[in-house]
């Protein structure tokens, strides 16, 4: 049989090898890309998005390049993702596999050329989220880390850690009630979505809590007010951007 | 007592499977869906209950990826990842159902594609190994080998260049004929390497139909039959029924009707819920 070559060349860049390679960059090596990469973790009614957003529009203030991206929104399997929770077929494994599918587009096609080129990417969740609730809902801790080993290491991981009660107590006040899989009722853990939200979330809390030192997650106290989180959440991304004026697309 | 390839899936329970999972391999036109056209038929005749299951039949994500595939980019982990989406909601929902059910499973492709798929695309191997070491052991896989000259005409002139078995997400810049060739050679050498390691029989496929067709045939009777006798010496009575050509004949209809039946009860408890997942259990031919 014909051993292929063993790459291929167009222009400079390598475009294909034999020769087996890591997906990405494996989690726990920084990326050595120019861009930089903050996240936000925590559970529902943390109050991260609101964070995250604000962090947003001071970045665009001082004129950088800003992208930000959201858990569960790839164009290419939203629709299956959506498929699998009104028909309710995801099981433990299928859940997290579709979710891993949905970053991975992500990653692929969005996230990881955009740090090439030098932009700041923002995610509203990252692979803590799927550590996290896959675990919570029994999948093989080990296996899922190795999973997610394409994912780039976050400049800074941001976890906005908050008492359950605080978040539930949230939650009720701006919405109706909670959605099948985000109260864990695919579990059986009780008929009672609030009391399912809570035992699911709180399993939740529990991983995210081993991950802080697994993964050197920053902790920002979520029942601060507003203004003094994005002051702490701005003071540690600006560290991270000094030497970086070339990420600026406004002088 | 069956295995897997090193983890378990929650909720997934190994013991009790007592069917036969049967794995058929080949690249692009090696013949793989014809054989198992033919296969199925002959093992109901003589009595068995047959599920046939093939990439992209899942209910959750087949769909999905045939739309992503059309006119999009879509990266090598991602294509591993939708796809193995696909494999896991089949294993749960058909496979282990129906080998729990007693059924011979006959798989179009199974893990070992989607690893050599990955893998000449460039994605490590220990990644794609841990993502598949959910799956089931099979009890046997049958890979029908072919050579690149061989596969050319089979392929090409029969339905043409397709985008995707070209590689052209791989070797793109070149012409859909160069790049077939370089794709479905690495493929090749990547199927041999996995063939050693997963200890596939590999089957001449450049061989007439009808001949691949009977080596098949020999080489499952002397799986069942092998498995028959183990039982048979360990006392636990599970061996195949004795069923006469005749008799077979005359009960095949019957024996098919309750086991899908019984399967059917396994694979939809909220028959509601899941109206595409009736494709798997109807037996009906939906190749790709």
């Amino acid at each position: 049989m014909e051993t292929p070559s063993n790459a291929l060349r167009i222009g400079p860049f390598e475009v294909f090898s034999t020769q087996p390679v890591v997906p990405a960059v494996r989690v726990g090596n920084d990326h050595e890309l120019p861009g930089r990469l903050f996240v936000v973790e925590g559970i529902d009614g943390s109050g991260k998005s609101t964070q995250l957003s604000l962090l947003h529009k001071w970045l665009e203030s001082r004129g950088y390049g800003v992208v930000f991206s959201q858990w569960n929104s790839s164009t290419l399997v939203k629709d299956t993702t959506k498929l699998g929770k009104k028909k309710k077929m995801l099981t433990p494994a299928t859940f997290s596999l579709i979710h891993a599918t949905d970053f991975a587009d992500r990653i692929e096609r969005n996230i990881l050329p955009l740090l090439k080129a030098g932009a700041i990417v923002l995610c509203d969740r990252y692979i803590y989220t799927a550590f996290a609730r896959d675990v919570a809902r029994g999948m093989d801790r080990k296996w899922v880390r190795d999973l997610y080993e394409f994912a780039m290491k976050p400049t800074v991981g941001f976890y906005f850690r908050v008492p359950l009660e605080t978040a539930i107590g949230r939650l009720l006040a701006a919405r109706d009630g909670f959605k099948f899989y985000e109260a864990g009722l695919d579990l059986g853990l009780s008929d009672d979505p609030v009391e399912s939200f809570r035992i699911f979330q709180g399993r939740i809390i529990d991983e995210y809590e081993r991950m802080i030192p697994e993964f050197n997650l920053t902790v920002i106290d979520a029942t601060l007010p507003v203004e003094v989180q994005q002051s702490q959440v701005r003071q540690i991304a600006r560290t991270h951007l000094e030497k970086a004026k070339n990420l600026r697309v406004r002088p | 007592m069956r295995q897997t390839y090193g983890k378990l899936l929650p909720g997934m329970k190994l013991s009790g499977l007592s069917g036969k999972l049967i794995v058929v391999e080949g690249t692009d036109g090696a013949g793989r869906t014809t054989q198992i056209n033919m296969l199925k038929p002959w093992l109901e005749e003589m009595g068995h209950a047959v599920l046939d299951t093939a990439l992209t039949r899942s209910a959750l994500a087949g769909e999905g990826i045939r739309r992503a595939k059309e006119g999009n980019h879509v990266g090598r982990v991602t294509q591993s990842l939708f796809y193995a989406t696909d494999f896991i909601d089949r294993l749960e929902n058909e496979i282990a159902p129906a080998l729990r059910a007693g059924f011979i499973v006959l798989t179009d492709r199974y893990i070992y594609s989607l690893m050599a798929r990955a893998i000449v695309r460039g994605v490590e191997p220990a990644w794609i190994r841990n993502l598949f070491s959910v799956a089931i052991t099979p009890d046997a896989v049958f890979y029908l080998r072919i050579g690149i000259d061989q596969l050319i005409p089979r392929v090409i002139f029969s339905h043409g260049f397709d985008y995707w078995e070209s590689g052209m997400d791989v070797h793109h810049g070149h012409d859909m004929y160069e790049s077939f060739y370089r794709y479905q050679t690495s493929l090749l050498a990547e199927f041999d390497r996995l063939g050693e390691e997963f200890q596939f029989q590999t089957v001449d496929a450049s061989a007439d139909a009808k001949v691949v067709f009977t080596q098949l045939q020999s080489k499952i009777l002397a799986l069942l039959e092998r498995d028959s006798r183990k039982s048979f010496l360990s006392g636990t009575n599970e061996r195949w029924p004795e069923i006469s050509h005749d008799l077979a004949e005359q009960t095949a209809g019957a024996v098919r009707a309750s086991a899908w039946q019984d399967l059917d009860r396994l694979l939809h408890p909220v028959a509601a819920d899941r109206p595409g997942a009736n494709g798997a259990g109807n037996g009906t031919a939906h190749h790709k």
